[in-house]
């Protein structure tokens, strides 16, 4: 942990009304110093409703995913939304603040007296951020989402699935994750600081109106230029890329039941020499040291030739015959970069994301002992990530918040 | 026409494939001057990346780059000639942020680490994406996007159960680690804003993708258990919140698929009224929650045989006028040509470009009121801008430039 030194936003305030869709937004910029203080009605953000929870336990406060989402904020409890005093309340809090992030359905806010323009009358520096699913206008600005359903609008959950020949009939597959959130989530921190930025200039404060369908939208690589060129929609494959056309597989199974990310094998004749010395070092592709194999033409699999299909071939057998993990770092070792398809936690076994301290540890109701999960998503030399407090209990800081407001 | 909110903040970029080109595509949408500086011996393959207009890749036809490229200068130099790195260095002495994602090292080996950036321009801000990080044992092996989803757990994470992994049918890695390099660019600013002080950023490809798997580490620490084990991952089932019905269903038609959740028992009771109340869904096992999740293979073919006749986008709508979280799974012609909100929102626009002609570009989000990003120009032909940013920026004389390139210096 890096200690005495300060995170770039310190010294901003962040007022945070979000459930699951938002959260990830606040997170961003309370774990860089901003002070985010959580606003939540008495039941608590929905977010923290949503297990696992600590020993299957429900609770306000034992929702792992609140816990992941919410670190280095501050929880006040307010019944804005039915009680005139803790409305007013809010409104003072939002006047101590440099940033209002929310994710209130269109028209919400306005309706309680707390749209933009009623707060930024006397408040001109101001900066609003509202995420939503679609947007705050156009017909469907009202519709409903899980995220299932955004990144099915979207687009990226068209693009991931099956061969037809893998698994017949198979949808178009939804990467978990909450990766339609996390995504709206990028972009506003993206909109909060530039709007920053032109506030650290002007001291103008504005509106900014973050539709996670347009986020998820502009984040299908390929998807979209294929139909801007050549009006074509690229297809689902098993553990690959969608594309134009049929390419070769990725995904190899390995000995020890896990999986092999492979691609690229033979491109060059530099590494193609490592990898055909490395495969029959341990008996596999004797025959790669015929002259049909010197050429990197014929070794390219998306040639359709009978060497291609027989060095994927040679591959699948070298993998099922080894842990994955060996095939990963000997790839890796002769330039190739494959990878293993790990579960999330077993991410946590290489030592590599050790020696960054990547891995922090939190704490909260219902745990003796501290537990690992995911800390820094970038190392700042100047300005370091930090966590500085877990996940706030429901209501924590509510005492120390509002007697700072009278 | 409103100032650009990043008006005025010069980018040396140095990036190319996807992840670093995603980071500065946000900069430039939102009107930061972004320069490429590209190098005709290692030319960025996205250059001759498909989909290309015309028969062969020309450098300057690829409709990949141009998505990802738009708004962008280019500059050709020869950073391998000592004449070229010192007109780099110059350009680095103009600059604000210095961002490429090399493999680690390499622009060390340049002789282009933070401390000489620092010696160019003190208050420089220097971004790197890379597979591993800069630090860590394994710092010099490599990424793909699909690599990174792969170490990260995301992979894994898309799939039916006792399948082989769907995976990510595109580098979302890439569009991700480009995020967050822009913001992680953005703090930067702000903080040099506040004090003068710029400094060295150093962002992991596959850090970036771990972060975004956080509620399954921690159900792992804190409960012990593994995504690895019987029924996960769990297809478009829901795993947290667990709730049931959640998935997708086929609809009328080839490959056409809707995807709806009932998020509570009023949703559910609302999707029930709209498929008209049938026999089936009276059924005491689908009254609660607990008992759709453990009768879901029953509930799921239930719902699949009544959204099989329908037609995505008229039950999209049915369903949403009921309440019920619903929305037909998009393609990108889905999305261009019959997705009404992005349409009526102006998601699409229209830029000429030298050699591919009249060009479709998504839009600029999220949407700031005051000082929106703008769509200013088509990616850049390879090195369109060198004699402007020489000749404008650095004050080089036409006969320097001249000499430059006779030398060698500007290719």
């Amino acid at each position: 942990m890096n200690g005495g030194t300060e995170g770039p936003l310190t010294g901003i305030r962040v007022i945070e009304l979000c459930g699951p869709l938002g959260q990830l937004a606040g997170k961003l910029l309370a774990d860089m110093g901003a002070d985010v203080i959580k606003v939540e009605p008495p039941e608590g953000s929905s977010a923290r409703t949503i297990g696992p929870f600590v020993k299957d336990v429900p609770g306000p406060n034992r929702s792992l995913n609140f816990w992941y989402h919410n670190t280095n904020k501050r929880s006040v409890v307010l019944d804005f939304e039915r009680d005139g005093a803790d409305r007013a309340r809010l409104r003072a809090l939002i006047g101590t603040a440099d940033i209002l992030l929310e994710d209130m359905a269109p028209g919400t806010m306005a309706s309680l007296g707390l749209g933009h323009d009623d707060l930024a009358r006397d408040h001109v520096a101001l900066i609003h951020c509202a995420l939503t699913p679609f947007g705050q206008d156009g017909p469907w600005a009202q519709y409903r989402v899980t995220d299932l359903v955004a990144l099915a609008a979207g687009g990226p959950m068209r693009m991931n699935g099956y061969n037809e020949e893998d698994v017949p009939g198979a949808p178009p597959i939804r990467g978990h994750g909450d990766q339609g959130y996390n995504t709206a989530c990028h972009f506003a921190a993206i909109g909060i600081l530039v709007a920053l930025f032109h506030r650290d200039r002007t001291g103008q404060g504005q509106f900014i109106d973050a539709s996670m369908h347009e986020a998820l939208s502009c984040t299908t690589e390929v998807g979209m230029p294929y139909w801007f060129y050549k009006r074509t929609n690229v297809i689902r494959q098993t553990s690959r890329h969608a594309a134009a056309h049929r390419t070769e597989p990725w995904y190899y199974p390995s000995r020890d039941g896990k999986g092999v990310l492979m691609f690229g094998i033979g491109r060059d004749n530099a590494s193609w020499r490592k990898i055909k010395e490395w495969f029959q070092s341990e008996g596999f592709g004797l025959q790669f040291d015929e002259p049909r194999f010197d050429s990197a033409q014929a070794r390219q699999p998306g040639r359709g030739s009978a060497e291609a299909a027989e060095i994927v071939e040679e591959a699948r057998r070298f993998f099922a015959a080894h842990d994955a993990e060996f095939s990963y770092r000997g790839g890796q070792e002769r330039g190739q970069s494959w990878g293993v398809v790990y579960s999330p936690e077993e991410t946590m076994q290489d030592p590599h994301w050790h020696d960054r301290g990547f891995f922090v540890e939190t704490t909260g109701e219902g745990i003796d002992a501290p537990a690992l999960m995911p800390g820094a998503p970038y190392i700042f030399s100047a300005t370091p990530w930090q966590l500085r407090r877990p996940a706030p209990r429901l209501g924590e800081h509510s005492h120390e918040i509002l007697d700072a407001l009278t | 026409m409103a100032d650009l909110p990043l008006a005025g903040v010069r980018v040396c970029d140095l990036t190319w494939i996807i992840a670093g080109p995603t980071a500065t595509r946000v900069l430039a949408d939102f009107g930061a001057d972004v320069i490429r500086v590209e190098h005709e011996q290692a030319v960025d393959a996205i250059r001759i990346g498909r989909p290309i207009v015309g028969d062969a890749p020309t450098l300057n036809n690829s409709g990949f780059f141009n998505y990802f490229n738009r708004n962008k200068k280019s500059i050709l130099l020869n950073a391998r000639h000592p004449d070229g790195m010192a007109i780099l260095k110059r350009l680095i002495a103009q600059s604000d942020v210095v961002i490429e994602n090399f493999s680690s090292g390499v622009l060390d080996s340049w002789g282009l680490g933070f401390a000489e950036l620092k010696s160019i321009r003190p208050d420089i801000i220097y971004c790197s994406i890379s597979g591993f990080g800069h630090s860590g044992r394994d710092q010099e092996f490599t990424t793909w996007g699909p690599t990174a989803q792969a170490l990260s757990g995301l992979t894994f994470m898309s799939g039916l159960p006792g399948q082989p992994p769907a995976g990510w049918g595109f580098s979302y890695m890439d569009h991700t680690a480009g995020y967050y390099g822009a913001i992680a660019v953005l703090m930067a600013l702000h903080h040099r804003n506040r004090t003068g002080e710029g400094q060295y950023i150093d962002i992991s490809q596959v850090e970036a993708g771990i972060i975004l798997t956080g509620p399954a580490v921690l159900d792992a620490t804190v409960n012990g258990r593994s995504w690895r084990r019987e029924g996960m991952p769990p297809g478009n089932r829901a795993w947290e919140p667990a709730i049931a019905p959640h998935n997708a269903y086929p609809c009328r038609g080839e490959d056409r698929w809707i995807a709806l959740a009932a998020t509570n028992d009023a949703e559910w009771q609302a999707l029930v009224r709209a498929m008209d109340d049938p026999a089936w869904a009276e059924s005491p096992r689908f009254g609660t929650n607990e008992g759709r999740l453990a009768n879901q293979d029953e509930l799921d073919a239930h719902i699949g045989d009544w959204t099989a006749a329908c037609e995505e986008y008229e039950l999209m709508a049915l369903l949403q006028a009921a309440g019920v979280p619903a929305a037909a799974c998009q393609h990108a012609g889905d999305r261009f040509e019959r997705d009404p909100q992005l349409a009526a929102r102006g998601w699409w626009s229209h830029l000429h470009h030298a050699e591919l002609g009249d060009c479709e570009y998504d839009g600029i989000t999220p949407r700031l009121m005051t000082t929106p990003g703008t769509l200013r120009s088509a990616s850049p032909i390879l090195g369109e801008h060198t004699r402007e940013v020489l000749c404008e920026l650095l004050g080089m004389s036409d006969q320097a430039i001249e000499e430059a390139l006779a030398a060698g210096v500007l290719m």
